[in-house]
């Protein structure tokens, strides 16, 4: 008993907290009069005036090795992009010798990598790069990523065989020193799918492109 | 998560800081030390109690609790029969912790060499690891000799004693390990996969008794030690650059490229021209 109530309390408090930074906006913009949801937290006991021990539970599994390894990510098999005109196949890869992501010579390959999210993570983003062209093959289907639009379709195939559909959220030409290499490889936050390839301006004597091209998409309901 | 025990906790702590009974919770992420705690006596079923509050009841063999993240601080536990009604008579203990803030522990109730009950705590390695790798950690705490670790056939580790740990840093992978008696090759436990996870601490278990024969592997993760890739160079050629080649070199080689564009424009037309043939 003193656990559910216990339990309640916590969850009214953490309910409060969380529509109190949630709703804060809704609140002002509405026109008729809402009682504000964060006037809640008054009404629940505060802990300094009564301290109860109450009992939550504590997570805990077993150590065994078949129930508690990092599972193996679901690899991101192909990647279709029907308006942009992408079908391509995707290569897990890790890291190139220089600590750049690694990534097939060839630009109608695209790669994943693999030590970060996949389309069946719980949370994090998936990153799937390509090469924009190449001296050997010539401009990719990713050079067409710079002309999406938001809300452009993007089906992503896993090794499960399901799609998993994704529309963009926005498209971001970068140049290189100024990409937050951190958000981009992201494992925490909500599942996403970001697409980088090569964009911007060209520097023939290093032939390298200033810049990389961010598409950011989210699952689509 | 097959089932969970009960902590005492201080509804100001609201889950985001799990505080032992009765003691004042800690203030900020940062500030608190992190505690994940493993059974490792085989058989037996028993209660934790953390300064004298019970914290972990009916905990059984193999299954890790937490991690909790606690106040720095001293703890006092103690392990005792599940049937007890305090801490009093403890079976093992009564021990104390000291954790320090940022740092993170596994304190385990094992046996030692000879076979007796004990608890030892361990600091677990949380420093970042490069982008590629994984760390794994063994521990040996069974009623064991000294062990040699065998990853994919070879020896990585030896004469790994009782309470002591070997940490190693290794391209993430699977590795098949086994574990046997120092100087051999015939594995006591295993062989086993284990996932050495990129980013990752896998810090593995090696519990139970040799003479009783109940050898076994426990495996416990710390996850978000990672680091990323410092760039994504995807393009050479500058085919699709927005701007021009402008001084000599940039012009002899922009135009190479525009050369190479027109090269297989034309190679591109000639195939369309022999497909129309057909």
């Amino acid at each position: 008993m003193r656990a559910t109530a216990g339990t309640f309390t916590a969850l009214a408090v953490a309910l409060a907290l969380l529509t109190g930074c949630s709703s804060a906006p809704s609140t002002a913009s509405s026109t008729a009069y809402v009682p504000p949801t964060n006037a809640a937290p008054t009404t629940t006991p505060t802990p300094a005036a009564s301290p109860p021990t109450a009992e939550v539970e504590v997570p805990t599994t077993s150590s065994s090795l078949d129930q508690n390894q990092v599972p193996a990510a679901l690899p991101p098999q192909s990647i279709r992009v029907d308006s942009l005109g992408i079908d391509m196949a995707i290569e897990s890869v890790g890291l190139a010798e220089d600590g750049a992501m690694e990534l097939p010579q060839d630009p109608s390959l695209a790669a994943w990598y693999r030590f970060g999210p996949s389309p069946a993570s719980a949370a994090g983003a998936t990153v799937i790069a390509a090469h924009v062209d190449s001296l050997v093959y010539d401009i990719g289907p990713f050079a067409q990523l710079a002309t999406a639009t938001v809300g452009t379709e993007i089906v992503v195939t896993t090794a499960d065989g399901q799609e998993r559909r994704y529309a963009v959220e926005s498209v971001q030409t970068v140049t290189k020193q100024d990409v937050p290499w951190g958000s981009i490889f992201d494992r925490s936050g909500p599942n996403r799918l970001t697409l980088v390839t090569c964009g911007g301006e060209f520097d023939y004597d290093a032939k390298t492109y200033l810049s990389n091209v961010i598409v950011s998409a989210t699952p689509m309901a | 998560m097959h089932k969970s025990l009960k902590i005492g906790m201080t509804a100001s702590a609201l889950g985001a800081l799990v505080a032992l009974g009765g003691l004042a919770p800690a203030q900020a992420a940062e500030d608190v030390a992190k505690l994940s705690v493993l059974h490792a006596v085989p058989g037996l079923t028993v209660d934790v109690y953390v300064n004298d509050k019970l914290t972990l009841d009916d905990f059984k063999p193999g299954d890790l609790a937490g991690p909790l993240e606690l106040a720095p601080g001293t703890y006092k536990v103690a392990i005792t029969a599940s049937d007890a009604t305090d801490a009093s008579a403890p079976a093992i203990g009564p021990v104390d912790l000291p954790l320090e803030a940022g740092k993170n522990y596994t304190a385990t109730a094992n046996l030692d060499a000879d076979g007796k009950p004990t608890a030892t705590l361990f600091t677990n390695d949380i420093s970042q690891l490069a982008a590629g790798e994984g760390r794994l950690t063994v521990r040996h705490v069974a009623a064991a000799p000294a062990v040699d670790v065998l990853a994919n056939g070879a020896v990585a580790i030896t004469a790994l004693t009782n309470p002591n740990e070997s940490v190693l840093t290794l391209p993430a992978g699977t590795i098949s390990a086994a574990v046997a008696a120092t100087g051999t090759t015939d594995p006591v436990i295993g062989p086993a996969d284990v996932n050495v996870a990129e980013g990752t601490n896998t810090i593995v278990y090696a519990w139970g008794s040799l003479t009783d024969k109940n050898l076994a592997l426990a495996v416990q993760t710390i996850e978000g030690l990672h680091s990323n890739p410092d760039s994504i160079p995807a393009g050479e050629a500058g085919l699709v650059a927005t701007n021009q080649a402008n001084d000599s070199t940039g012009l002899l080689v922009g135009g190479a490229a525009v050369l190479m564009g027109l090269v297989a424009a034309a190679v591109v037309g000639m195939r369309r021209l022999s497909a129309a043939r057909r």
